[in-house]
């Protein structure tokens, strides 16, 4: 077969080849089938052509002919000369076709019609016409009539037929020559269908080739791998012969396959192998764990030593430490139980034993000698003994325990300690006996510690304490601005608590960023601090104070020391102090020299300037009299001012005098409205009394001023004029006064301030009324003077009621 | 006639400043508060405006920087008197806007003095 030579070749090139061939073999028909139908196409055309050539030029020839005739006639009949001319030059035209036609004649019957029309131009043109024109002009019209008659018309009628026969036959043939190329055409159709069927029939082929090449052994190699996964073994049915990639693929296939159950086998016996070798590492194994637990219950020993070093080393606790001493302890040892106790303090840790055997330990411990033989021999020492009853559990015959007690020393001299340990196992040797009393040493070395501990941190918290007492903020600073100790002060007034637990301490930015976030203005200040935090130099004048106010407008000095030890710095002590007392009173007190100033200075602006005019003017007798009415209200204004001044000043500082007598208050009241209703007549006084006894105890003199000033401030106040209402009415022990008046009345937001000395309600209307802002601060003086209180009520715009009360006393109930 | 406007709270020491102008033929204009003082410059062009540190409804720093904002007399001269002689007052007086300071208690003749300083300063420079 063919196929086994393809074979030879690798299936692509092969299928390449195929390919190769089944497309030039179709673009060749395609060719063929193209040229010969564009060859039929270009025959019919050509003679169709040469057809239609030959009919019209019959035609025209017959029209020729015809226009000659008639043009012949028409001379005749009547005599016009151009149509002679005409039809005589018809011969010409005529010929010029016959030449044309005989061009392209092809057959004979082309032949033969040119023939006879040659014959018979001859004939009219030669032989008739000139006889027949002669005739005509020598007036013989019937020699013409004769021609005509004497066959000339007959020739005319048989050329003409020839001429028609001629033109249908061309017709007939157009028509044949059309017939031919449907024929043909039909044929190119069927030869075009083949060739398509052709094509696929082809292509069929081809798949089927490729199918039973190529996949078909492609789905057995499936198979046949399949098979081999699952264990089976597996034939390749494929031609081992073949060349091709496939039959390199089936030998390389089979070759794997008996590789791989070869491959099976060579496990198989490992696998054996290893199961004998296993069996014999598990025996191995368990040797080994044999010898681990003996290295582990040692390893236990170590740990348990370690977890005592490591507690003793790193615990500040005591009681920690003693529990852990005795829990490890008895391992180490390997005692059944054992206890560490104090000798002259509570403490002790104990392990397996009861209270009660606690209890008697420590007893036996001070007075059983054991404490005394210890401090004499320093070392630790064991006893042999008989087990206790309760000691015994479950065992009835004899049973020896051995004791252990080990000393431990404070400072490797003082004793503070004893452990004991028992057990039953065996007795204990010297060797071990020296371990167990450099362990006690080392568990001495920590006691030591804790109490060295205990103790300075004792001195720590008593400086804290001394700290934490004093009322100013303490901060100790390092050379870096880390804080190492504030007092509970400085942390209220910073308002970070926090600071005090830390031990750390916390770095300068840390707390200039708290410092910042509760004081106002803060850079200047953190300046100050940074540079007397850097600043190395022994202070000299040992403080350099910075005040600042804080959010809550308490204001602190600050104060700072660098501390020295020798001549090295360690940091910088400062001390944050609360001056708001301080600052406000100094305020205060320039504000007052302010005021006062201010006061003194317009009644005497007044009087110098006056007085002046006076001095340096002429003066009219009724400007005179009016300038010294002036100068003399004025100086009684200052003298006023200055009694206020002065009043306030003394009673401020407690050196003001009063006397203690009975005082009658309604005369007091009658007198102080009849001396203030002299000077207004816009306004009516009015006085109401209920109840009957005013008396109280007390300076009827500074009474009557606080009275007055009432009433003097009702009127003054109540610019438009209106009642003023006195009331004095008793209530319980008191005796209460209140004045009324209708008048501006005092803003709500001024109401607490109105006792203030100098606070004058701010606007227009009382700008205009004079007045030292003393007045009712000299009232609350005196009222409280005599333990009275006095209250204000008011409605802005309304008037305004102040009552004072006062105990009401007798000389008798004194 | 020079045209002042004086604005004093108290009562009696406008008298004594009246007085003593009027002696050389000012023409006083008194105000007794702030605001009565910017109702008069708003209407009337005056050559000098005297002024009280310290008064009701607008105090004199308030005046004066209303008068120098703009308007009818905001390049007037302004003397402003004061019952507070501090430094700190003069000072705060010159930077709202006053050209000259007189501290209370005053000499009505230094007063006068400087009134007509001012106003004569005032000629030399129309």
């Amino acid at each position: 077969m063919t196929k086994i030579s393809f074979n030879k070749h690798s299936i692509v090139r092969r299928y390449i080849y195929l390919m190769s061939i089944f497309i030039a073999a179709f673009l060749a028909l395609a060719a063929i089938l193209l040229y010969s139908f564009q060859e039929l196409n270009e025959g019919y055309t050509s003679k169709n052509r040469e057809l239609e050539d030959k009919e019209r030029l019959v035609q025209e020839m017959n029209e020729a002919f015809t226009e000659a005739f008639m043009d012949v006639r028409g001379y005749i009949a009547y005599g016009n000369m151009e149509l002679k001319e005409k039809a005589l030059n018809k011969e010409n035209e005529i010929r010029t076709l016959t030449e044309r036609l005989r061009k392209i004649a092809s057959e004979e019957q082309d032949q033969k019609v040119l023939d006879q029309v040659d014959l018979f131009t001859e004939y009219y043109f030669v032989t008739v016409l000139p006889d027949a024109i002669e005739d005509y002009e020598t007036g013989d019209i019937d020699a013409v009539k004769e021609t005509a008659n004497g066959g000339a018309t007959k020739r005319i009628e048989s050329i003409k037929n020839e001429m028609n026969d001629y033109n249908d036959e061309i017709n007939n043939q157009i028509e044949d020559n059309f017939k031919e190329l449907m024929k043909i055409q039909s044929y190119v159709q069927i030869g075009f269908v083949s060739f398509i069927l052709l094509f696929l029939i082809v292509l069929l082929r081809i798949t089927r080739l490729m199918f039973s090449e190529i996949a078909k052994p492609l789905a057995g190699f499936a198979s046949a791998a399949n098979e081999i996964a699952s264990g089976k073994e597996a034939v390749i049915e494929v031609d081992a012969d073949r060349n091709d990639e496939l039959g390199v693929l089936s030998v390389a296939f089979n070759r794997m396959a008996a590789s791989i159950q070869e491959n099976e086998q060579n496990l198989l016996a490992q696998n054996e192998e290893l199961v004998a070798q296993q069996d014999e590492l598990h025996a191995q194994q368990v040797d080994l764990q044999e010898a681990l637990e003996i290295v582990k219950a040692s390893e236990q020993k170590l740990n348990s030593r370690n977890e005592l070093i490591n507690k003793i080393a790193n615990s500040l606790d005591q009681q920690e430490v003693l529990e852990s001493t005795i829990v490890n302890m008895c391992p180490i040892i390997g005692a059944e139980k054992g206890i560490i106790a104090f000798v002259h303090e509570d403490s002790y840790a104990s392990y397996g034993i009861s209270p009660e055997g606690v209890k008697q330990f420590r007893n036996n411990l001070l007075f059983s000698g054991i404490v005394e033989r210890m401090q004499m021999e320093r070392k630790p020492f064991s006893m042999k003994r008989e087990a206790a009853e309760e000691e015994k559990g479950f065992h009835t015959g004899s049973l020896v325990s051995y004791d252990l007690f080990l000393p431990i020393f404070l400072s490797g001299k003082k004793l503070v300690a004893v452990m004991a340990f028992s057990r039953s196992e065996a007795p204990f040797d010297s060797k071990k006996m020296d371990e167990y009393e450099a362990m006690a040493k080392n568990i001495g070395i920590a006691l030591d510690k804790i109490s060295l501990y205990r103790k300075s941190e004792e001195a720590r918290r008593l400086n804290q304490d001394i700290l934490d007492t004093i009322q100013e903020g303490i901060q100790l600073v390092d050379t870096d601005g880390k804080i190492l100790q504030v007092n509970k002060k400085f942390c209220e007034l910073f308002g970070c608590p926090d600071l005090l637990k830390e031990s750390s301490g916390i770095g300068f930015d840390e707390w200039i960023g708290l410092i910042s976030a509760s004081i106002a203005g803060p850079a200047e200040f953190i300046e100050f601090l940074r540079k007397e935090v850097l600043n190395g130099e022994r202070n000299v004048l040992n403080e350099r104070p910075f005040t600042y106010k804080n959010n809550d407008g308490q204001v602190f000095k600050v104060y700072c020391e660098g501390l020295f030890h020798e001549n090295t710095k360690l940091g910088t002590i400062f001390v944050h102090r609360d001056i708001t007392k301080e600052f406000e009173v100094d305020r205060v007190k320039s504000e007052f020299v302010s005021t006062v100033s201010h006061e003194l200075r317009t009644p005497l602006a007044s009087i110098l300037g006056f007085t002046e005019l006076m001095l340096t003017r002429e003066l009219k007798p009724d400007r005179q009299k009016k300038y010294l009415t002036t100068i003399h209200n004025e100086a009684g204004r200052l003298t006023a001012l200055i009694n206020d001044f002065l009043d306030i000043q003394r009673m401020e500082s407690g050196k003001q005098g009063y006397e203690r007598k009975q005082v009658d208050l309604l005369p007091i009241i009658k007198k102080v409205i009849d001396l203030q209703r002299i000077q207004t007549d816009k306004h009516e006084l009015i006085l109401e009394v209920t109840g009957s006894a005013a008396k109280v105890i007390g300076d009827a003199e500074k009474l009557e001023q606080a009275i007055t000033n009432l009433v003097h401030n009702a009127i003054k106040y109540s610019p438009g004029g209106g009642e003023v209402n006195i009331g004095v009415s008793e209530s319980g022990e008191m005796v209460n006064i209140s004045v009324i008046d209708n008048g501006l009345g005092i803003p709500s937001e001024a109401m607490d301030q109105v006792f203030e000395k100098f606070y004058r309600v701010d606007n227009s209307d009382r700008r205009t009324i004079g007045g030292t802002g003393l007045g009712l601060a000299i009232v609350k003086e005196i009222i409280q003077y005599h333990q009275g209180e006095i209250t204000v009520d008011s409605l802005y715009g309304s008037g305004s009621t102040f009552t004072i009360s006062l105990p009401v006393q007798t000389e008798d109930t004194q | 006639m020079r045209r002042i406007l004086l604005a004093e709270d108290e009562e009696i020491l406008r008298m004594l400043i009246v007085d003593t102008l009027e002696e050389e033929e000012y023409h006083v204009d008194e105000a007794a508060d702030g605001q009565e003082a910017l109702d008069s410059l708003a209407d009337v062009k005056y050559d000098l405006v005297i002024i009280d540190y310290m008064m009701p409804t607008y105090s004199g720093l308030e005046v004066i920087a209303e008068i120098r904002k703009g308007g009818l007399n905001t390049d007037v001269p302004i003397l402003m008197l004061s019952a507070k002689s501090q430094l700190t007052e003069q000072e705060r007086a010159m930077a709202a806007g006053a050209d000259y300071f007189i501290a209370k208690p005053f000499s009505p003749h230094d007063l006068l003095q400087k009134v007509r300083e001012i106003l004569d300063d005032e000629n030399i420079i129309q």
